[in-house]
């Protein structure tokens, strides 16, 4: 079995006010392995530790306790960060560049020889959608335009792993659609990404496998399908015509307007029998969609039960 | 591989300088303090005109305490910004998860800041230089003084950059200021303060704590410039020393504060 991209075991971090007054346990004892390949959600409520967590991963901050190893090797190594890329929360960049320049700057970091890194700079920006922007100062840049330029400087070394912090966080939705796009063509090309996000929407729609942190602890991790479930928890059934549902098992109208209705069916038999039923009444079936747990009730559950603890 | 990352840092170095270069002349305050410099370029000029017969002495004198003045305001105000600002701006968070030890962010900044610095002194001295050809009075020496404003630029911005990786920019400026001060008048404190200490041990005790002070004086060669005397070779070897062990301390400190920090 390869090496996780990124391991983590037992972290704890413990921030001390001014003389030592006033401790704030930040991390305390986060677990969990991120796999070589794939798309890892790292989902938490805003001050759970996500960032914290990525902070001590890229070498911002150092643990109090415990361990973070990437592709078998400790965190701070150089080897290491040759292959790892890494966007910041809401980044900052040195405004009196412009795009060009940054890239540009960000690869000669790596040591990427002139031409090379011209073109690699070039090919990154058209890939994020900054074509024609490239010789614009950073300061004109609108803040979707910013997450851009940030994702092109942390894929300037070409890593295997990419870490984002909030990569879709105060876009809007065709913002948060095309780094979604960008993300998902990464994974294509067999890169590692571990993103934190509280936007579970889109989490949902593109992680392979998610943890959940809250209050510094990971209360729920593993595949997506996995955490949810395979089966349909109920279905949603809409007509139209001037049936009933009285008589339907298991169901509970959830609207009825002007001869169109929506039931809530509970079962596969009543589902069954719905269908069967309705038109001989003469209605006309509109839709039928089964509905599993979401990642949301999955969520707002877990943080209530850490909540609780 | 040891070799491979040792050329890669001499990259990273010259790229944070470069980085730093840009930052500094694409900024407003830059040019204000140029500005200001040459401003008081051409006051030296007009004082020069209320004076009888040392035309040529006050330019010089007034021209090299100006450039001095306005290099060290840059220096300071420049400096205590340069570590810090980054941290509170946040845009280190980009630069340091690069496989880049974080001493050499410090040490690109630093030299970064010094290109600008010695960029900035050409310019002046050039300027004052013409002055000088204008009334019949230019000398290389002038550029031999550039030298010593240099070393001491170099120390001062060395001292901006330690306070400025440890400590904000309001705390940073007093800190570089007051050592500054105390750098231009420590040389005077063996002869002021040891006769009023009575035991002979305790007046080895405070020599000793005077010489660890900054001496700034050994680097002021104004005077001797303006009155034509020559700079012996081995005062600007001993200065170059003194210059080169007093950045090289003050960097490995800021740069062992800055190793662990944590960058919230």
């Amino acid at each position: 079995m390869p090496d996780p991209a990124i391991s983590i075991r037992g972290l704890k971090k413990t921030f001390v006010g001014h003389l030592s007054i006033g401790r704030i346990h930040a991390l305390r004892g986060v677990d969990l392995e991120v796999p070589s390949t794939g798309i890892y959600g790292f989902l938490g409520p805003n001050g759970a530790g996500k960032t914290t967590t990525l902070k001590i991963v890229t070498g911002l901050l150092f643990p109090s306790e415990g361990e973070v190893r990437i592709m078998g090797r400790p965190a701070g190594d150089n080897l290491v960060r040759m292959n790892l890329g890494f966007l910041p929360e809401s980044p900052y960049f040195y405004d009196y560049l412009t795009g060009e320049e940054l890239v540009t700057f960000f690869g000669s970091l790596f040591g990427i020889p002139g031409k090379e890194l011209k073109d690699r700079t070039r090919l990154l920006l058209d890939m994020v959608g900054l074509r024609g922007k490239e010789k614009l100062p950073l300061r004109k840049y609108s803040k979707g335009m910013l997450q851009r330029v940030g994702l092109a400087q942390a894929m300037v070394n070409d890593p295997q792993i990419l870490i984002l912090d909030e990569p879709m966080s105060g876009l809007d939705p065709i913002g948060r659609r095309e780094i979604r796009d960008l993300i998902l063509g990464l994974k294509e090309k067999g890169k590692t990404i571990f993103f934190s996000s509280h936007i579970l929407a889109d989490a949902e729609m593109i992680c392979d496998e998610v943890a959940i942190i809250v209050k510094g602890k990971v209360v729920q991790k593993g595949r997506l399908e996995e955490l949810l479930g395979k089966d349909v928890r109920f279905w949603d059934l809409s007509f139209k015509g001037p049936a009933d549902a009285e008589g339907l098992p298991s169901r509970h109208v959830i609207t009825s307007h002007e001869g169109y209705t929506m039931i809530r069916l509970d079962s596969e038999e009543a589902v069954e029998q719905a269908v069967s039923e309705l038109p001989k009444r003469g209605a006309r079936i509109i839709s039928l969609v089964p509905h599993k747990a979401s990642l949301e009730e999955l969520f707002l559950s877990s943080i209530e039960e850490r909540e609780n603890d | 591989m040891t070799e491979k990352l040792g050329a890669l840092s001499l990259l990273q170095v010259r790229a944070i300088m470069k980085n730093t270069f840009k930052e500094a002349i694409r900024s407003r305050i830059f040019y204000i303090l140029m500005a200001f410099a040459v401003t008081m370029l051409g006051f030296a000029v007009v004082l020069s005109f209320l004076t009888l017969g040392s035309q040529k002495r006050v330019i010089l004198d007034l021209g090299l305490a100006g450039i001095s003045f306005f290099s060290v305001m840059t220096s300071i105000f420049v400096g205590i910004g340069l570590i810090y600002l980054e941290v509170e701006k946040k845009t280190i968070y980009n630069v340091l998860p690069k496989p880049m030890p974080r001493s050499n962010f410090i040490i690109g900044r630093y030299f970064g800041l010094m290109a600008v610095l010695g960029t900035n002194l050409l310019a002046m001295l050039a300027i004052l230089s013409v002055l000088l050809a204008v009334f019949k009075g230019f000398t290389m020496a002038v550029f031999q003084a550039g030298l010593f404003i240099y070393m001491e630029l170099a120390i001062i911005t060395a001292i901006a950059i330690f306070f400025s990786s440890v400590a904000s920019p309001v705390l940073s400026a007093i800190c570089t200021v007051s050592f500054y001060i105390i750098g231009h008048t420590s040389s005077t404190f063996p002869d002021i303060l040891v006769p009023l200490l009575r035991s002979p041990f305790q007046k080895k005790i405070a020599t000793w704590f005077f010489h660890l002070l900054p001496d700034l004086n050994i680097l002021n060669t104004s005077n001797l410039i303006t009155y034509d005397i020559p700079i012996a070779e081995g005062f600007t070897l001993r200065a170059l020393l003194y210059t080169g062990v007093f950045v090289s301390l003050l960097l490995l400190a800021a740069c062992l504060c800055f190793r662990k920090r944590d960058l919230v």
